[in-house]
């Protein structure tokens, strides 16, 4: 039965040995051995992976026997080192495959990272970094992914038609992950710059010269110290100043650049937290109108009920009053008759 | 909160020149005015001697601030306010006067003009608009604006909770009433089946 044979060794319908497993590789390196051992090799992959049934041992036997039913060991080394390139092509595959989800995994956390909106607490270097190295591995992945394609395509000649298309298929479906990888990659770019035009024009929009904040105070309050001693003797005496300007004119003019961007820092937070303290309010708002609104229903609904049974009432009522006003005149008309023929036995027996 | 003068000058290698200079002085006395304003441009410029390129600072003096500003150009601008008024206002003010100064007058005209022969009108205009700075700065107007709508929630948000208490109440109130038709129609049925004497 060929049903379950994913991971297991191909074979074609006669069990000729046409291929190796990918999961196999060290298996086979180890049955180069022409010793005819019988069965000593427990194989490496857990036999407890039930979906698949493991005839390793009956391949091995079959190996054996087609072997001894050729010519033996001359031709065998030829089969052997086809054994050896497929293991080698599997095992770069292997590596190439490990080296994709690395990957990928350090672009998902880069995509994270670029989606971040708020203006301040930006890790613009960690994700400089992470995009030198992502780019990096998508460079050397190319690479590597080439070199896969030229040891597929200068062995071809020797390997059977299923096996070409086997490595042409495997190198495809590598080159296509790669891609989407790039693909990912580059719209991550777009985010990041997208965010940061943003940023910029929310900058500007706040403040209206972002050009002029770079503080350099150690240059300044020297400069400053110096004139300060020129401009002592030559201050006139009838203008009192009363400026203070000794050992504080230092620490001011540091003080002053710093304390001036810092307030401003200190505004901005300010009001993103107001900004998000009001969506959540207004949040609360929609949640309470929303529960309101239940209320209401029932409200409604005892209304309508009342205004049923009131209208059921007045028919109600209406009937009996039909029925006593028909009433009597039913009764009227009864007693007429009944005092008609009271007259009439009167009457009759007097 | 009030700003009294604004006025930019040019810092030159010794001393500093003034450039152009816009007052508001109507908190002052008559006969006071022209010595304030003497006063006033002389401390402009001696604070602008007195301070490096590229810094910013504010000088406190008898119950005024003086807040300046010198660009890396040498163009430097001087606003003298009260105690009360923002110093960052001030500052945003400073460096929109001289942006808008250097975009108008050209650099050439910087180390030899005087006020009258600078032409630059928007000082007054900027003075003016800067007397009240809640309006005139963006920040603090978006500040305001937003405490504003957060009051305006606060209120909104109890309103709603009166709200819900007299829905509560006309709940009761409704079912209230739902009980007693109900009761009122079956006694006008039984009114009708019951008795049919008369």
């Amino acid at each position: 039965m060929n049903t379950r044979r994913r991971h297991g060794p191909r074979s074609n319908e006669d069990g000729v040995y046409l291929g190796p497993s990918l999961t196999q590789p060290q298996l086979l390196q180890q049955a180069e051995a022409p010793v005819p051992t019988s069965l000593p090799l427990a194989p490496p992959v857990d036999a407890g992976r039930g979906s698949c049934r493991d005839r390793t041992t009956e391949f091995q036997s079959v190996c054996r026997s087609l072997q001894s039913r050729q010519n033996g060991i001359p031709t065998s080394k030829p089969a052997l080192s086809a054994v050896r390139q497929r293991s080698d092509f599997t095992l770069f595959a292997k590596r190439i495959g490990r080296n994709l989800s690395n990957t990928f995994a350090k672009l998902e956390k880069l995509t994270m990272l670029a989606k971040r909106k708020s203006l301040f607490d930006d890790k613009a270097t960690e994700i400089d970094e992470l995009t030198y190295i992502v780019k990096q591995d998508i460079n050397s992945l190319n690479k590597q992914i080439a070199q896969l394609q030229e040891l597929v395509r200068s062995r071809g000649g020797q390997n059977g038609r299923h096996l070409q298309t086997h490595s042409n298929t495997v190198v495809v479906s590598l080159q296509s992950k790669l891609a989407a990888m790039s693909n990912d990659f580059k719209s991550v770019l777009e985010v990041r710059t997208e965010n940061l035009k943003e940023q910029h024009s929310r900058r500007e929009q706040f403040s209206q010269a972002p050009a002029h904040y770079a503080p350099n105070s150690a240059h300044n309050f020297n400069a400053g110290n110096s004139l300060l001693m020129q401009d002592e003797s030559k201050q006139p005496g009838d203008v009192s100043i009363d400026m203070d300007f000794r050992a504080s004119q230092q620490m001011q003019l540091v003080n002053e650049q710093n304390s001036y961007i810092q307030s401003r820092a200190d505004t901005m937070q300010n009001i993103e937290t107001t900004i998000v303290e009001l969506g959540s309010i207004f949040q609360q708002l929609a949640h309470m109108v929303k529960e309101q609104e239940e209320t209401v229903q029932r409200i409604d609904a005892n209304v309508e009920d009342t205004s049923f049974n009131v209208e059921a009432a007045h028919t109600e009522i209406l009937k009996y009053f039909q029925s006593v006003s028909a009433n009597r005149w039913l009764l009227i008309k009864i007693f007429l008759i009944l005092i008609i023929f009271f007259i009439v036995f009167t009457v009759f027996l007097a | 909160m009030k700003l009294y003068s604004l006025s930019v000058l040019h810092k030159g290698a010794t001393k500093s020149n003034l450039l152009k200079a816009a007052y508001d002085l109507s908190s002052f006395s008559f006969f006071q005015r022209s010595s304030v304003q003497e006063f006033m441009t002389f401390t402009s410029a001696l604070i602008v001697e007195r301070s490096g390129l590229g810094s910013r600072a504010s000088v406190k003096e008898q119950d005024y601030l003086c807040h300046v500003y010198v660009r890396n150009d040498s163009l430097g601008a001087v606003v003298i306010a009260d105690s009360e008024y923002p110093s960052r206002v001030c500052f945003t003010l400073l460096d929109k006067v001289l942006d808008d100064f250097s975009r108008q007058v050209d650099p050439i005209d910087w180390p030899s003009g005087s006020p009258t022969t600078i032409q630059f009108t928007a000082l007054d205009a900027y003075l003016a608009k800067y007397q009240n700075p809640r309006e005139a700065d963006a920040m603090t107007k978006v500040q305001a604006e937003l405490d504003e709508t957060k009051i305006i929630l606060h209120n909104t948000m109890e309103s709603l909770l009166e709200r819900g208490e007299k829905l509560d109440d006309l709940v009761q109130k409704s079912e209230h009433l739902g009980n007693q038709s109900k009761a009122f129609y079956k006694t006008a049925r039984k009114q009708n089946s019951c008795c049919e004497v008369m």
